[in-house]
């Protein structure tokens, strides 16, 4: 090899060197960070616990596997480097050592495999079930719908999203299916994966052992904004859940004639509502106001805003309806000042605006979605996603006037 | 260093070219027409670099070239093939599709081997490397097309034979050709040192087999019950009352796929309707499902007699003025029988005025409560 060559090797080893080392500290570092909700190695419930206690053995044993089988390379390496020295007497096989050596990894794996198995037939299980929630997952939000079940004082269906809301210390079941393409549930902190198929009904365990917000993530690639497909589960204490529950019962009543949120009413009835469902809405001729999302989306559905203000998200936990100080307020609360936070909803000094306003203006350039009314052609005209509705900012004003009263 | 034949492609490759871009500058948004033409580019670039590769198939100047005066190699089936598929494609114009696509299969099958072996036989003078240059240019495509077609020649006689012959037959035609399978795989294992041509015997008498049962089977057509079945397209009219629907191919339906997704079980017991849902151990009466979603539930008859079960799910205006019911139902279920019920509501509960409800026809003061949020 010429000199030349030589040095140029060299040089490429230590960027590379250089390189890697770099990843491995940035990697280090956000191994570091405080703030980090979606943590797997935080377990907050004891189905995440369940999954911590099986991976943080296997790591352990994998971790102890790696060093070994890097320190006997390293040690070949160093050892019998060509140093001109004669090559040593070539055999062939050592029973013992390759017998050993498959029967080793064999009984390793073997007995990581009885306890994963355990692991997954107890994260399997439903019939210990105190509460079931039926999840649907569609580009890019999730709803959520609350089957009757009278011992929690859900007497009529409730439905929500951006944001699940559960009795800590409860055994939830969520029922996941998905309405468009296969989406992904997964709150790391309450437990692992499960994917929302359409025409299929998965069932996933929920249990947070103290009030607090859970965020999540939909780890099933699904289009163009399936980064920004979050997704946050909320866990009250008892007396907390049930006053949401009665909260979420309630139907939206309408704004006293003459204010501003009155007239945003009437865009909302204009424009909103081909799509979003608010309980409780009349037209003006006095008939409930019925939403028609099947006409008008893909999937069929689009978020009821019955109770927008009482979440602390919107567009699919995208965005905070909360500001960052009123968010940190909530988020940060201790477990017995929680629910008390959270049940506040979002009031008018907390409000968002900014998003808010920017999502009313032109949402799709907010979050990239198909909704180009020119390019409609694949799904029969409808849209995937929330359009630019083409709204003046004088309807913007009303509009959030009127969002601001769905307590 | 450029062939006739290759500068007359390449010149060709290059037309092709420009033909694409001017395409796609003048003509706003045809894809398809493109598509075409980047087609014709690649596949006239192909042959330009075959024909550059093989000069033109110039065997004189080739290292080996054969000798004017070289035996001929023998007869060719290709020519006949083409033939044939031209005569197909003429007579499946006025007869059938089927006939002209077969033929049109043949016509194309035939030239490109015809063209190939033609091409290899005057490589050189050897005809073991005439063989092999064969080989690497055509094995690539034929075998993955035999394959293909011998797998159809299995599959779809045998799929004829399983329609026409009853259900019980079907499992017991099934059974014993897996253990004729099974026991010529046992023996051809055990007697690695059996003839081939016993081997070869013994797998055409099987093929041969199938196609022949197939053709009776085809001939003989679907099995009553299955054709009954079409023919009565319950789904179609909907009557969802008491009337019997004798055909309906219940096993056919119930698949095991959906009965492993389904949201809730509902049973007929003793007079008695009621749901289970997934998740939840006691019975109830009323059930929450997901607007806009396909939704599937069990129905299980546990009552003397037949029953069906019907939903019940708000009115349509299909005209102005006029109004329709929307339902859907399973099948007549006898007692111990059950069935899958698929439907999707895409209007929620509070858009009807009366409940969306699943009852019994004929069955009075039973029903299950439907709420869509």
């Amino acid at each position: 090899m010429s000199k030349r060559n030589s040095t140029r090797m060299s040089t490429m080893t230590r960027r590379f060197v250089a390189g890697a080392a770099g990843v491995a500290g940035i990697a280090f570092l956000a191994g570091c960070a405080s703030n980090a909700p979606q943590d797997t190695w935080q377990p907050k419930g004891p189905n995440a616990q369940k999954i911590d206690d099986l991976q943080k053995p296997v790591f352990a044993i994998a971790g102890i596997v790696g060093i070994i089988v890097f320190a006997a390379i390293g040690y070949a390496v160093i050892k019998f480097k060509d140093r001109g020295q004669p090559i040593p007497e070539q055999t062939h096989g050592k029973p013992v050592l390759e017998i050993g050596m498959t029967i080793l990894p064999a009984l390793i794996l073997a007995g990581i495999g009885v306890f994963t198995f355990q692991t997954i037939f107890d994260l399997a299980k439903t019939d210990d079930t105190e509460m079931v929630i039926n999840v649907t997952g569609q580009q890019w939000w999730w709803e959520y719908d609350y089957p009757v079940q009278e011992q929690y004082g859900i007497t009529d269906p409730i439905i929500t999203s951006g944001q699940l809301v559960i009795p800590a210390g409860t055994k939830v079941l969520l029922r996941e299916t998905s309405r468009d393409v296969i989406h992904s549930y997964w709150i790391p902190a309450l437990n692992g994966k499960r994917d929302a198929v359409p025409g299929r009904v998965h069932t996933l365990r929920l249990e947070a052992d103290e009030p607090g917000i859970y965020a999540g993530q939909c780890t099933e690639f699904c289009g163009l904004s399936h980064a920004v497909m979050r997704m946050e589960a909320v866990a009250l204490d008892k007396p907390a859940f049930n006053a949401w529950v009665k909260g979420q019962l309630s139907l939206a009543a309408s704004p006293a004639e003459g204010t501003l949120a009155k007239e945003g009413e009437s865009v909302f009835l204009n424009q909103c509502v081909r799509c979003h469902q608010v309980n409780g809405l009349k037209k003006a001729d006095g008939s409930p106001a019925i939403a028609a999302p099947e006409d008008n989306v893909w999937s069929g559905a689009a978020p009821n805003l019955t109770h927008l203000m009482s979440r602390n998200t919107f567009a699919g936990a995208s965005w905070d309806l909360l500001t960052k100080e009123c968010r940190k307020d909530v988020w940060e609360a201790s477990s017995e000042e929680f629910g008390k936070k959270y049940l506040a909803g979002v009031s008018e000094e907390c409000l968002n605006q900014t998003d808010l306003r920017r999502w009313l203006r032109n949402a799709p350039a907010m979050k990239p979605m198909y909704a180009d009314p020119t390019k409609l052609a694949e799904t029969g005209g409808k849209y995937r996603g929330m359009p630019n509705l083409g709204l003046s900012e004088d309807d913007i004003d009303k509009l959030v006037a009127y969002l601001a009263t769905l307590k | 260093m450029f062939t006739n034949g290759s500068k007359y492609l390449i010149g060709v490759t290059g037309f092709s070219a420009v033909v694409l871009v001017l395409y796609i500058a003048l003509v706003d948004g045809a894809v398809g027409g493109a598509v075409a033409l980047a087609s014709i580019m690649l596949a006239v670039g192909l042959l330009a670099g075959l024909a550059l590769f093989n000069r033109d198939g110039d065997v004189q100047v080739g290292d080996v070239a054969a000798p004017a005066n070289a035996a001929p190699v023998g007869s060719s089936l290709w020519p006949l093939v083409t033939t044939v598929g031209i005569v197909a494609m003429g007579v499946g114009l006025i007869t059938h599709e089927i006939i002209f696509l077969l033929g049109l299969t043949a016509l194309v099958a035939g030239f490109v081997e015809w063209v190939i072996q033609g091409w290899s036989e005057s490589a050189s003078s050897d005809r073991k490397y005439n063989a092999s240059v064969r080989g690497r240019l055509i094995h690539p495509l034929e075998f993955p097309v035999l394959a293909t077609v011998g797998a159809a020649v299995i599959v779809v006689p045998f799929s004829r034979i399983m329609l026409a012959i009853s259900k019980t037959a079907g499992a017991i035609v099934f059974i014993l050709v897996g253990c004729i399978v099974l026991a010529g795989g046992i023996v051809f294992a055990l007697r690695p040192s059996l003839k081939k041509t016993v081997v070869i015997g013994l797998c055409a008498v099987g093929a041969v087999g199938i196609v022949a049962g197939g053709i009776a089977g085809a001939s003989a057509g679907k099995r009553d019950q299955l054709v009954k079945a079409a023919e009565e397209d319950h789904f179609a009219h909907k009557e969802c009352g008491e009337e019997k629907s004798k055909y309906f191919d219940f096993n056919a339906e119930a698949k095991v796929s959906m009965r492993s997704n389904p949201t809730a079980t509902i049973e007929f017991i003793d007079g008695k309707l009621q749901a289970r849902e997934l998740g939840l151990n006691t019975p109830t009466t009323r059930i929450t499902i997901q607007k806009s979603n396909n939704i599937s539930v069990i129905f299980r008859n546990k009552t003397e007699g037949e029953h069906r079960l019907t939903l019940h799910y708000g009115e349509k205006e299909v005209q102005e003025g006029v109004v329709e019911e929307l339902h859907t139902c399973t099948q007549m279920i006898e007692e111990g029988d059950e069935q899958i019920l698929t439907f999707r509501i895409d209007k929620p509960s509070i858009a009807s005025e009366k409940p969306y409800t699943f009852s019994v026809p004929g069955v009075e003061d039973q029903s299950i409560e439907v709420f869509v949020p």
